[in-house]
């Protein structure tokens, strides 16, 4: 069995497109809080989250879905409002006990309201792949996704990566390299780089740095990981903590 | 499970606040010789060949209207989430982001903005230059709105000394 706890660079979306196979089925609930300081071009503030997220697994298959929930603050002005929900599948095409590869696909709705930089302001397809290896005390999960907005787009928010919470550009090849150490039986350290880049040459490049801990139990994982905007402003510094129980 | 899947959708619904209107260009068009009929002020537009009111319509728009969060000397944390560099106290602030004027708070053949001012603030404005939102925003009415796009659909296109 190979199993690896990430959060991942999305806020909350910690299973999303990476977490290999497990060979039990079932059902997972997470909650991941979320605070961050973003300093853009046009806007500056901070906002927390909560994000509730559930995940069914059988077999090699997998569907997921949020729905977050947001405080922000921008420019001074304070607002509370849901997110943009997803919901994904995930698909595990080749397994053995060391390696792992699959592909998802994740769509979100724009339930959050993009004026207020909480949502995309359009639905997104993102679908991506992803592969695992775990050896000894090691893992290692690679992805490679594309994120496009469809329906009405058209009004999207110019050249600048959109919402506030979670920033990505209209159409953007997807990417993420993460690590894993199991340093005691019941605790892993792990860290991950991951961005976007943009397909349109108007959007943003982002990268974003993660160092995480996590404590992982029998039916319960719990991480934190501290995160940092490299490149493109997604965020000045956030934090990322996240409880999973599995049914 | 049952219920915790109600309680999630529940709680995304309530979520749910604001507005649903998209900024939308309101597709105003200034006739083609222009008529020269709104301007910035009648000092800034020359050849103007309104009322006075009209050739001072759009200083007269945006101090009335917008200035109090959208001006260069307010600080980020006093903007009440106007965007940095979206600055109406001058032509040049206004000319920089003038399609996003129109389509915050145009009306036009295509669309009808009322986000700014009001809707995007829950309907309250600040009463002093910089301040929080302690009054009930203005009411714009139609007429204005509809005069705000027909002037930045033909001042965009004016000749500027900046």
């Amino acid at each position: 069995m190979v199993c690896v706890l990430l959060i991942a660079e999305r806020s909350g979306r910690a299973d999303h497109a990476h977490v290999a196979r497990d060979d039990r089925a079932g059902l997972a609930a997470s909650l991941s809080l979320v605070a961050a300081r973003f300093d853009t071009m046009l806007y500056g503030g901070d906002y927390e989250g909560v994000v509730p997220a559930l995940r069914w697994t059988h077999d090699r298959f997998a569907v997921g879905a949020t729905a977050p929930l947001y405080r922000i603050e921008e420019n001074g002005l304070q607002v509370l409002g849901a997110g943009d929900a997803t919901i994904d599948g995930q698909v595990t095409i080749v397994h053995d006990e060391m390696f792992a590869a699959g592909a998802t696909l994740a769509l979100s709705a724009p339930t959050g309201d993009h004026k207020f930089g909480l949502g995309m302001g359009h639905p997104m397809v993102m679908p991506a792949v992803w592969g695992a290896m775990v050896h000894d005390r090691h893992a290692v999960v690679a992805a490679l996704g594309y994120s496009v907005g469809f329906a009405d787009a058209a009004h999207h928010h110019d050249d600048m990566m959109w919402p506030l919470v979670d920033p990505m550009n209209a159409s953007e090849l997807t990417w993420s390299a993460r690590g894993d150490l199991a340093v005691a039986r019941a605790w892993r350290l792990g860290a991950q780089l991951a961005g976007g880049v943009p397909v349109d040459a108007s959007g943003v490049t982002r990268v974003i740095a993660g160092a995480r801990a996590v404590w992982i139990s029998q039916r319960v994982q719990t991480g934190l990981e501290l995160q940092a905007g490299l490149a493109g402003d997604p965020f000045t510094l956030r934090a990322v903590a996240q409880t999973t129980v599995a049914f | 499970m049952r219920v915790l899947i109600t309680t999630l959708l529940l709680v995304q619904l309530a979520g749910c606040g604001g507005t649903d209107a998209i900024p939308t260009a309101t597709g105003t068009t200034c006739a083609s010789p222009d008529p020269m009929t709104f301007g910035y002020t009648a000092a800034d537009t020359p050849g103007c060949t309104g009322t006075p009111d009209q050739c001072n319509f759009g200083k007269t728009f945006m101090d009335a209207y917008c200035i109090n969060c959208h001006a260069s000397e307010i600080p980020l944390s006093k903007r009440n989430g106007a965007p940095l560099y979206h600055d109406f106290d001058t032509l040049l602030g206004v000319m920089e982001v003038v399609g996003h004027i129109d389509e915050q708070a145009g009306f036009g053949p295509n669309a009808q903005n009322e986000f700014m001012p009001g809707d995007g603030t829950g309907g309250k404005c600040p009463s002093v230059a910089g301040g929080s939102l302690d009054s009930s925003c203005p009411a714009i009415s139609a007429d204005e709105r509809t005069n705000l796009a027909q002037w930045l659909a033909c001042e965009k296109d004016r000749p500027h000394s900046f």
